[in-house]
């Protein structure tokens, strides 16, 4: 991978069935616009990974591709094990809402629901239990029988995801899943992710929330422009981005002559002293410190949030 | 919130996709349940009902003044086992063709501009088996739409307009009697559902390869209106063998007696050329088309 | 789908289309001549006049070049293709059927009445056999009927014309010599050339042609498409008056044939024949505007071009076979001739 040779990829090293699903080399062009460039990922099975990128970075796009709604410019997909024209045969265990809900405003949310479990290949006999099933656990039984014309956005974006989830899947894929959604709708979207992770289910989420990501992702994969530019275990990734260390002292101006002596730069920072990542690990630090004469009150390591690292990918490729 | 493992797996079947009986049933019940179908089937059967009272009022056999209106209208009048035959060719006209391009272009750019063809597609109904599902939505839109034209024009003939004695008198003079004469509109009604299975392989052939479906009505009735004045052109007459509209009056010969059926087999065989090309192209595109 | 199924599909619509023309749009497909027994043309017309009129269900296709004016009600009459059914029950029975788009004229001759239906005006002209206007042979001024086209031909022009057999040839499936009749170097006529197919089997004419000087292509051809020999259904040659319509007897003879044939006199013979008399009703130019014309006449006062001469003046109709001059004193001049020939007979 090209686009984020710094990042380790956190699924290098898993089996290839432990991968839901996969893609190599992947490339889209409309005309002269390129709008995925040379991608490759892994979601690992099990794993919820959020797809972040800015509006117009190519995730929806890479999205479709994955799912054999646009076929690649150039690239490869495996989705659950199938690849190529079989591709197909991946899809009765994948449940999808993409591009927003589709639905008919003539019918009734659950007649809706009724007629695309009758395409759904893992459901027999009688439809009405699962549909009914899906629409309770979206919380949409109350307006089941009212018309998808009279639906609000939320409710449409509820509907979307009942019809994703009609039968167990052994991947979900969700594009903007809390677009128009209420605070309490995006709280029943976690759930609902949680929910499938719990049932050993993998999630590929798309989002420009950084923080809905933060809150129920294991991965993350960070698109710009149509090129991946980072992609991993969440914890991982802001480990990696750790910002060195946070030394609460009231002698903050000893510590860093101290440290600069020792060969670390460090700064003021709030109540201290900040060290980046520099030449000396943790203790060798603290000893610097102590030996120095310093009070150190506390020391820790500085966590990044994934809203810094975002921020910090995306500029700096711009 | 236990959904997820309440519905064990155990009974879950492992193919890949939905029977396809049961794809065309939700097909179907889909199509008759649109509005837009119920509207024009109803028109169809207004514009048998129409006419049939609009001869009635204008006169008999033979009634004088302008009675005789255009083609086959006239001899509607006084004899009203022929008004399912010439509201049936009138129909075919326009509303017919109108009724089944509309089908044709909801079933697939229609469900594309709602994005429902992507839930399709991704559940998965395989491609191949979408078209055949569309085209099963598709038939039954036509065959209902010449029903109803036929039902009620043969129900509003007898009621309305009436007959000498539950009997029709052919093109020829000659008269046929009630089990005969419900055969001719039975075939004439049967021609016609294979006539307007061309347009509507050609609808959804375009259908296809927009998702305006718009795109679709104007293209297959623009296509009709191109038709037409094609074969009005004297200097292109060696077009006419491949023009669809072109067979479109050979219903008629259902009224002559003996019955001729060289131009309905004629003409029901350039329809099913128009079907198979329609199909293929509709095919085609289709295991192509981004969903 | 990769590339090459791509195309392999389309190719596949492709063959399908070829395909699916080629069966419209491909002819009959003109079949090798046949080999038939050599047969001079004296025998072949003697045995036409000579064999009795089988029986036989048939489509007969007229292919009209001759630039004639459209006569409301008779489509086969008009420039284009039509088709005439015909049965014939081989005993002076027989029905025609003369189809229009939304329409069909019907006769029948029941061997002793002739009726004539037009669904157009549901009604019903009944007609003495042998008598009546609406006979089958009288259907039109050319004679849709090839038995008789065929035969009056070869009567009227022998004296006239290089009468040969020329080879064989296939009508409607079924071999047949073709009688070919050529105009004499001295006759004055626009007619090139007229071709008689006649059955090899049952000495039937099939198919009448008629070719003019200066095209290729024939003026008018008459011929079955399709025709199949044997008993016919008996309920085809017997006609009931359709409940609703009015039933009139034919009126005696009416001045229906403009061309006034019957009260003229003809002037030098053979191909360059030319009828001249009076226009009916009076000469066109004279017809009061808004007066009702007889019933079936065409309006002829605006049809052709003026001309004038020593003989007076007129109008000119010309067509691929025929020259009409309508004067304005009433007279008319008839032939299958150039215009001249018209102008000095009228001259005389």
């Amino acid at each position: 991978m090209t686009a984020a040779p710094t990042t380790p990829r956190a699924t290098t090293a898993s089996p290839p069935d432990a991968v839901a699903a996969r893609v190599r080399g992947l490339r889209k062009t409309f005309g002269s616009t390129v709008a995925i460039d040379d991608v490759d990922l892994d979601v690992p099975a099990g794993a919820v990974l959020g797809m972040l990128g800015p509006n117009g970075s190519g995730k929806t796009t890479l999205i479709r591709m994955l799912l054999g709604l646009t076929r690649p410019t150039a690239g490869t997909v495996e989705l659950l094990g199938h690849a190529g024209d079989d591709l197909p045969a991946a899809l009765p265990d994948v449940g999808a809402l993409v591009e927003g809900p589709g639905f008919h405003p003539f019918l009734s949310g659950r007649d809706n629901l009724l007629r695309a479990a009758a395409a759904e290949p893992r459901l027999d006999g009688d439809l009405r239990a699962p549909v009914d099933a899906a629409l309770e656990r979206v919380g949409l039984t109350d307006a089941a029988r009212r018309r998808y014309r009279g639906y609000s956005l939320g409710m449409k974006q509820r509907l979307g995801l009942a019809a994703a989830l009609l039968v167990p899947r052994r991947l979900v894929v969700l594009d903007e899943p809390t677009n128009g959604l209420d605070p309490a709708g995006t709280r029943d979207v976690r759930r609902v992710v949680a929910e499938l992770r719990d049932a050993g289910a993998t999630v590929l989420l798309s989002s420009h929330l950084l923080a809905e990501v933060e809150a129920v992702c294991s991965h993350v994969a960070v698109l710009q422009t149509g090129t991946l530019l980072v992609a991993g275990e969440l914890a991982a990734l802001l480990d990696a981005d750790a910002g060195g260390l946070v030394v609460s002292t009231p002698d903050a101006y000893d510590a860093i002559l101290a440290l600069r002596a020792a060969g670390a730069p460090s700064y003021r920072a709030e109540g201290g002293v900040a060290v980046p990542p520099g030449p000396l690990e943790a203790p060798e630090i603290v000893a610097t410190l102590v030996g120095a004469g310093v009070a150190v009150w506390e020391v820790h390591r500085r966590r990044a949030h994934l809203e810094e690292l975002f921020a910090r990918l995306t500029e700096e490729d711009a | 919130m236990t959904a997820l493992e309440t519905r064990t797996p155990t009974r879950t079947p492992t193919r890949t996709t939905a029977p396809l009986g049961r794809l065309a049933a939700a097909e179907v019940r889909w199509v008759l349940r649109r509005p837009r179908t119920l509207v024009l089937l109803g028109l169809l059967a207004l514009v048998a009902v129409a006419l049939g009272i609009g001869i009635a009022l204008t006169g008999g056999p033979g009634g004088d003044g302008d009675g005789d209106g255009p083609g086959l209208v006239a001899q509607v009048a006084g004899n009203g086992l022929v008004l399912p035959i010439a509201a049936l060719g009138l129909a075919l006209t326009l509303l017919l063709p109108l009724t089944v391009a509309t089908a044709s272009a909801d079933a697939i750019a229609g469900e594309a501009a709602h994005g429902t063809l992507r839930g399709l597609l991704l559940a998965p109904v395989g491609r191949a088996r979408l078209v055949v599902m569309k085209a099963a939505g598709v038939v039954t839109v036509a065959v209902l739409a010449v029903l109803v034209v036929a039902v009620v024009g043969v129900l509003t003939g007898l009621v309305v307009v009436g007959g000498p004695g539950g009997t029709m008198v052919t093109l020829s003079g000659t008269t046929l009697g009630l089990g005969e004469a419900l055969g001719r509109v039975a075939l004439v009604a049967g021609w016609t559902v294979v006539q307007l299975l061309a347009v509507a392989a050609v609808a959804l052939a375009v259908s296809a390869f927009t998702e305006h479906p718009l795109v679709v009505l104007a293209a297959v009735l623009g296509g009709l209106i191109v038709f037409g004045v094609l074969a009005a052109i004297p200097s292109l007459e060696w077009l006419q063998p491949l023009l669809l509209t072109s067979g479109w009056g050979a219903g008629t010969d259902a009224l002559r007696d003996p019955l001729p059926l060289g131009d309905l087999a004629s003409s029901s065989l350039r329809a099913l050329v128009y079907v198979v090309l329609g199909s293929v192209v509709t095919v085609v595109r289709m295991r192509r088309r981004d969903g | 789908m990769g590339r090459r199924s791509w195309v392999g599909a389309g190719l596949g619509a492709a063959l399908v289309g070829a395909v699916g023309v080629g069966l419209l749009v491909a002819p009959a497909g003109a079949a090798a001549a046949p080999v038939l027994p050599p047969v001079s043309p004296e025998d072949l017309v003697s045995s036409v006049i000579a064999a009795d009129a089988p029986a036989l269900a048939g489509e007969v296709e007229v292919d009209n070049a001759l630039g004639l004016p459209a006569v409301p009600g008779v489509p086969q009459l008009a420039n284009g293709t039509s088709a005439i059914r015909v049965w014939s029950g081989g005993d002076g029975r027989g029905r025609v059927a003369l189809p229009s788009a939304d329409g069909e004229r019907t006769l029948v001759s029941d061997g002793t009445t002739r009726w004539a239906y037009d669904s157009r005006e549901r009604t019903v002209t009944r007609a003495p056999a042998g008598e009546g206007p609406d006979g089958p042979a009288d259907a039109g001024p050319d004679a849709q009927d090839p038995t008789t086209a065929a035969t009056q031909a070869v009567a009227t022009l022998r004296q006239s014309s290089t009468v040969t057999v020329d080879g064989t040839a296939e009508v409607a499936g079924r071999a047949a010599y073709q009688l070919v009749l050529t105009p004499l170097p001295s006759e004055r006529t626009l007619l090139r050339e007229v071709r008689v197919a006649v059955d090899a089997e049952t000495r039937l004419p099939l198919q009448l042609t008629v070719l003019a000087q200066g095209s290729g292509e024939p003026a008018l051809q008459v011929g079955f498409s399709e025709i199949a020999y044997g008993p016919q259904d008996p309920s085809l040659f017997t006609f009931t008056p359709p409940p609703g319509t009015t039933v009139e007897d034919a009126p005696a003879r009416d001045g229906a044939q403009p061309e006034g044939e019957r009260q003229g006199t003809t002037v030098g013979d053979g191909w360059d024949r030319v009828m001249v008399g009076q226009a009916p009703q009076g000469g066109p130019g004279q017809q009061p505007e808004g007066e009702a014309r007889p019933e079936g006449a065409p309006d002829l006062s605006a049809l052709g071009t003026p001309v004038s001469g020593p003989w007076g003046t007129g109008r000119v109709i010309t067509t691929a076979v025929a020259t009409v001059i309508v004067t304005d004193d009433g007279r008319i001049a008839a032939g299958a001739v150039p215009q001249q020939v018209l102008t000095e007979a009228l001259a005389r």
